[in-house]
């Protein structure tokens, strides 16, 4: 690794004030897992100055404040694997942290890492943009919110500047009765890249019709987004086995329609749709 | 630019002072500057797990932490697992089932697995292969491992 200077933040403010200093030349680094295996590249781009982050105490909490979730960056995924909170307001977001990595990479590895390095297969974003989340970023110059679906260009950039923190992820919780569910496709079960994902909410009223649903792919496109005209197919109507295979050929459909075929499209196009369908189902797993 | 700091943390629960530079990794922190080559470098990417420590009581790949991010934390290394000459009851029943060949992933292995005994007293198999999962090993097939582990859950459990 390429020698660099060091800087500990020890609050948000010194945090931000290195970054308003040293811009561009400057990382912030929090968990390292995906920071230390890339400066070890040959050829990295190791940063001049990196800014820890990582005893910054007041960005590692989970609230409730009435009925929206706030999540500190620095929370890990095991944090938010054991969190009673995630568990009963967004069970989906527990399912997508616990595919990552491994136990050591989940111990280590945070949310917020995971939000701003911004890989296409980074597993909490799909959960997070099904739950309408917004992140807080954070300057010399004061506080800004973005939607996160609306926080990447393409995989790996954000609309976040370089004197920016990432200082606080916040969302509605899942209205009660509200499920939800993450299904992940990798090459192996452990230390897995997500090759595609989804992450699916759907809530039926008392009548036992789909009255909300959201089915956010991963991995699959340059950046996340709903698969609203899949959406539209659940909405108002029973769910059922068909209801969700006919969705997932929706999507399935969208989304070669905006990548365009391939090589690899004739594997993808079933694929995903088994995916959404599934994930669909398993919403209404009585064991998951 | 990066100059050496000064750093001090718990180490196997003895207070250490060392000097390092800033852009060198727990792992070469360990094995290169302390000494305590118990801790195996593998992939050195976080992939295979044979560089495992626990920090602050957490399974973590050492070749992934910063080695100034461990100042004043605390981190348990294989040497620290029980006193000089003696071993712990997961070393010993990684001996007895066989769980050890090359050895090489070994450490790794028991620290994963130390992190889970200590924070879940009886786990089932699922969350023993779960706990594991980061480590990998290319001579056992890891059912010895797993046997291993569940011995000595059970023995420190009656032991109590």
């Amino acid at each position: 690794m390429r020698p660099f200077s060091y800087i500990v933040a020890g609050s948000v403010q010194e945090a931000v004030a290195a970054l308003h200093e040293h811009g561009r030349d400057a990382r912030v680094l929090a968990g390292g897992t995906d920071l230390l295996v890339e400066w070890r590249h040959p050829g990295a781009r190791v940063p001049r100055v990196v800014v820890d982050i990582s005893r910054i105490e007041s960005l590692r909490d989970i609230s409730l404040e009435g009925r929206d979730v706030l999540l500190g960056p620095l929370t890990t995924h095991a944090e938010l694997i054991r969190s009673g909170v995630i568990r009963s307001e967004a069970a989906f977001l527990a399912s997508a942290a616990s595919t990552i990595g491994s136990p050591q990479i989940r111990n280590r590895g945070t949310l917020g890492g995971n939000i701003m390095n911004g890989a296409a297969c980074a597993d909490t974003v799909p959960p997070l943009i099904a739950l309408g989340a917004r992140v807080t970023l954070s300057s010399v110059d004061g506080e800004r919110d973005c939607h996160l679906s609306g926080f990447y260009n393409k995989p790996y950039t954000t609309v976040a500047n370089p004197n920016e923190l990432l200082t606080q992820v916040r969302f509605p919780a899942l209205p009660r009765g509200t499920k939800s569910a993450f299904t992940k496709l990798g090459r192996r079960n452990a230390l897995s890249i997500s090759r595609l994902s989804v992450a699916a909410v759907v809530a039926v009223d008392e009548t036992g019709v789909i009255t909300d649903a959201r089915i956010v792919p991963g991995a699959a496109q340059t950046v996340w987004k709903r698969a609203m005209e899949a959406e539209k197919i659940l909405i108002g109507n029973p769910p059922s086995v068909a209801l969700f295979a006919e969705a997932g050929r929706v999507v399935s459909g969208v989304l070669i329609r905006e990548t365009g075929r391939r090589w690899s499209t004739e594997y993808k196009e079933p694929v995903i749709a088994a995916l959404v369908r599934r994930t669909l189902e398993k919403c209404f797993a009585v064991n998951d | 630019m990066n100059p050496t700091i000064t750093l001090s943390f718990t180490l196997n629960g003895r207070p250490q002072r060392v000097d390092v530079s800033p852009n060198r990794t727990l792992l070469d922190l360990l094995r290169e500057e302390i000494g305590l080559t118990g801790t195996k470098r593998g992939c050195d990417v976080g992939e295979c797990g044979a560089c495992t420590v626990l920090l602050d009581g957490r399974a973590v790949n050492s070749c992934l932490v910063l080695a100034p991010q461990v100042a004043g934390r605390e981190v348990v290394t294989v040497e620290g697992l029980a006193p000089l000459g003696t071993l712990a009851p997961l070393q010993e029943a990684f001996i007895h089932h066989g769980a050890v060949q090359c050895g090489f992933c070994t450490p790794g292995m028991l620290m994963s697995a130390k992190d889970l005994l200590d924070h879940s007293a009886r786990p089932p198999e699922r969350e023993i292969r779960e706990a594991i999962a980061g480590n990998l090993c290319r001579c056992t097939g890891y059912q010895q491992i797993v046997e291993a582990i569940e011995d000595a859950a059970r023995r420190t459990h009656e032991a109590r």
